[in-house]
């Protein structure tokens, strides 16, 4: 932030003040000067300024005057006022109505101004760090209300669910009848794994330390791949894959292997079982520099309202068996995390396309 | 003899679905119960029945995807008068937060908040059976 050109506005009534005034800062700040009040209010309300200075002698109106009229509609900018005149009651009034940071005293001297200025400068800074981080914060905050509302119902559900069948069960004369209770307690006990070991794939991501390696995506995808074919929602799905890797990618593969089995998992899912042939494809092509990462397939694809709310945290589109909404919220963050970018196409009842690219991370 | 209840479960939980629909007709509370795995496929069910809707009783999820609990009552309450008498609606969920059951509390439309798993006997005293 500190490369950013300091932008000033100068007001002053003598216009051999604003020319001198340019001519020794014009190479340090960017300057904007003008002789008239009514103009300086006009360029405020079309430019940011982060200091003002002004002049305490003006016809029409004071320095002070000035500072106090614009100053609760341009908060942000550091105000200083120049002045020849040392007048205790205009330092009083600068203070209380203009709320002026600091007084250049005229003649100005070089050094004195600079440091007014880089002072000013500070000031103003720091207050837009601070709003900028008061920002993050909230949004943090709510981010984590959110995340705590929607867990809790995810870790819970799946629980009472088995509560209910346990209740069911115990209802239940025919002994014969009690394994397929046991069978929906299993699914049930199933869903809420997989969502503790998503919440730890989260917390992985979002605060881990990233462990840079050389990737194979050969290996990545075999591995994944012994994950999940035994998985009875598989069905006869058909998955096949095109690996072209041509020199040493680097990545984090904790963060590789959250992304490629969140999405083939949802390919899995959200497979069309009326189709006769439901498959899903990997493509990966990754040079020294870059990976391209595609996954496609012929599934019940994803409605265009949704598209651009599927990444969010906890959101569910309208699927019948859809999950608690943090696959792909986790996909998103570990692909940003990687500097990489993600992108669907799909059509409803077609399918859909992932594809993600990722640049290789330098050790 | 008492007369038989018509129920409609509204849960995006497969599991539910089948967990509750079996336990309301094990407890002979009903015969006929209706499922729906969305609020939005119910609305569109109870609008397409019109004067044939049945009196009925609805178990309605809260969280669910596409059109939770909440939002399902705030199209109930546009529902013309002759449709919504006939229908009586319990939420039943697992939440515990504090705002949502304030909120079920407040809603004229819902007679009240049953927690998740469903106790029949407990439904049986709301309804004065």
């Amino acid at each position: 932030m500190s490369e950013k050109t300091i932008s000033i506005l100068y007001i002053d009534d003598e216009e051999h003040n604003l020319h001198s005034f340019k001519a020794s800062f014009r190479k340090q700040y960017d300057i904007t000067i003008t002789s008239s009040v009514v103009e300086a209010e006009q360029i405020l309300n079309s430019k940011d300024f982060c200091i003002i200075l002004a002049d305490q002698r003006m016809p029409i109106m004071t320095g002070v005057q000035f500072f106090e009229k614009i100053r609760l509609k341009h908060p942000k900018p550091i105000r200083i006022l120049i002045t020849g005149h040392t007048d205790i009651g205009a330092a009083i009034d600068a203070i209380n109505k203009g709320e002026v940071f600091r007084f250049i005293d005229k003649p100005w001297d070089y050094t004195y101004v600079e440091t007014a200025i880089a002072n000013a400068y500070e000031i103003y800074r720091t207050r837009e760090d601070l709003k900028l981080r008061n920002i993050e914060l909230q949004k943090a905050n709510e981010e984590l209300d959110k995340f705590v509302y929607s867990a809790s119902h995810d870790l819970r559900a799946p629980l009472m669910s088995v509560l209910g069948i346990v209740n069911l069960a115990l209802l239940e004369e025919d002994v014969k009848s009690q394994n397929e209770y046991l069978e929906l307690i299993r699914q049930s006990v199933k869903k809420l794994d997989t969502f503790i070991i998503n919440i730890i794939d989260y917390y992985k991501n979002a605060r881990g330390v990233p462990v840079v390696t050389d990737i194979s995506f050969e290996e990545l995808v075999t591995e994944v791949q012994a994950t999940i074919q035994y998985l009875p929602e598989y069905g006869n799905l058909k998955m096949t894959t095109d690996i072209d890797q041509a020199g040493i990618f680097q990545s984090d593969v904790m963060k590789l292997r959250i992304i490629f089995n969140n999405l083939i998992n949802n390919a899995i899912k959200f497979q069309d079982k009326s189709k006769p042939d439901p498959f899903v494809h990997l493509t990966v092509k990754s040079t020294p520099t870059q990976a391209q990462i595609i996954v496609a397939d012929n599934g019940s694809g994803i409605k265009e309202s949704d598209q651009d709310k599927i990444f969010k945290m906890f959101y569910r589109a309208g699927a019948t068996n859809s999950g608690s909404g943090i696959g792909l919220y986790i996909v998103h963050e570990a692909i940003a995390k990687l500097g990489g970018e993600i992108s669907v196409s799909s059509k409803i009842g077609q399918g859909s396309i992932f594809e993600i690219n990722i640049p290789s991370i330098a050790k | 003899m008492k007369p038989l209840l018509n129920f409609f479960l509204i849960d995006d939980s497969a599991f539910d679905l089948f967990i509750y629909e079996k336990l309301l007709i094990k407890s002979g509370i009903t015969e006929n119960v209706k499922t729906f795995n969305s609020a939005r496929e119910a609305l569109k069910h109870i609008l397409s029945q019109g004067t044939s809707l049945p009196e009925i009783i609805i178990l309605l999820d809260l969280q669910m995807p596409d059109m939770n609990g909440f939002e399902f009552i705030e199209e109930f309450d546009n529902l013309p008068d002759f449709l919504r008498s006939k229908i009586q609606i319990f939420m039943l969920s697992s939440t515990i937060d504090t705002r949502d059951i304030e909120k079920a509390k407040a809603s004229p439309h819902i007679i009240d908040l049953l927690p998740k798993p469903l106790e029949v006997n407990f439904l049986k005293k709301k309804l004065a059976l």
